[in-house]
């Protein structure tokens, strides 16, 4: 059995995973609150992405739109975290070989990865654009990155049910 | 407005989507393909978001085959008055439920009868199977729409 198989095996086999697993509740509730986490988290980014790409609020530079969604995204992304982990130690062994949960996986290092180049070019130059209606092509882009990225993560996650 | 109606509508699809944290019935079975099984049970999977409970059924040429059977999660379960302990390995019990699409040896438990014969309704509430609505065989005897 590959090391991360095995891993997998025993976080699934713990006194908590199987607890969460067997449970009445806890298991609907934590994912109910995952859902909810995401839609807080992809929803106030979405904001942030469509002002970029000059869809809405193109009168409101982008600098004010994302310091006002920024707590509400790292929130989110805090609850959606931890309930993930929960979850994830209720299915661990399951999970390892599903390949919706795989492909999740993916498309959330690349959703990470986005905004860390993001940050580290065109943003640190955000004073030059931040009132232009349009966004520059690289903040566009990273935009539309983050749209679709999200936008596979959740469908992706929907998906690990079915197989 | 038109983009805001679309964002509306992308997040409510992103909530309902997800809230269904297991799959519907007819994304993995077939309705008009009911099937009874009468085994011993080799393994019980008291697990959400669907429970699991395998019985190896024996045919006519004495040909042993282990079915996989899917019910609903832990707390629909416990609603019915079912108990993760009612299943023993070993004991022999009928189940009555509807085969996988896939062909494979996994069914839909609608219905299972215990040793002590008591039957109970094993399916996932509001999945859309047979007896989901409790008007037909498989509903739950003391839980149905009252008429």
């Amino acid at each position: 059995m590959p090391t991360l198989q095995h891993v997998c095996q025993v976080i699934y086999d713990s006194h908590i995973g199987t607890a969460i697993r067997e449970s009445d509740y806890a298991f609907s509730i934590i994912e109910s609150v995952h859902v909810l986490a995401i839609t807080l988290l992809v929803g106030t980014i979405a904001v942030l992405d469509l002002r970029m790409l000059g869809l809405i609020l193109r009168g409101i530079s982008v600098t004010r739109i994302s310091k006002t969604v920024f707590p509400f995204t790292w929130t989110g992304f805090a609850i959606m975290f931890v309930s993930g982990c929960l979850l994830f130690w209720a299915e661990a062994a399951k999970n390892y070989s599903n390949p919706a949960f795989r492909v999740k996986l993916v498309l959330l290092a690349l959703v990470g990865l986005n905004p860390l180049i993001f940050h580290t070019t065109i943003y640190r130059r955000v004073h030059e654009w931040e009132v232009l209606q349009y966004s520059p092509w690289r903040a566009r882009a990273a935009a539309l990155a983050s749209l679709l990225l999200w936008s596979g993560v959740i469908v992706a996650g929907r998906a690990i049910a079915y197989f | 407005m038109k983009l805001r109606s679309f964002a509306a509508f992308a997040g409510a699809l992103a909530i309902t989507s997800a809230a269904y944290a297991h799959h519907s019935f007819s994304a993995e079975f077939d309705g008009t393909k009911p099937v009874r099984l009468v085994g011993k049970i080799t393994q019980v999977q008291w697990t959400n978001p669907h429970s699991y409970f395998y019985v190896d059924v024996v045919d006519a040429k004495g040909a042993v085959t282990n079915w996989g059977c899917e019910g609903a999660g832990p707390g629909a379960l416990s609603r019915r008055g079912w108990k993760k302990g009612d299943l023993k390995i070993g004991d022999t019990i009928v189940v009555d439920g509807y085969r996988a699409k896939d062909g494979s040896h996994l069914v839909d438990a609608r219905r299972v009868t215990l040793p002590d014969g008591r039957s109970v309704y094993g399916g996932t509430p509001g999945d859309g199977g047979p007896g989901d609505d409790g008007t037909i065989q498989g509903a739950p005897q003391n839980s149905g729409p009252k008429k």
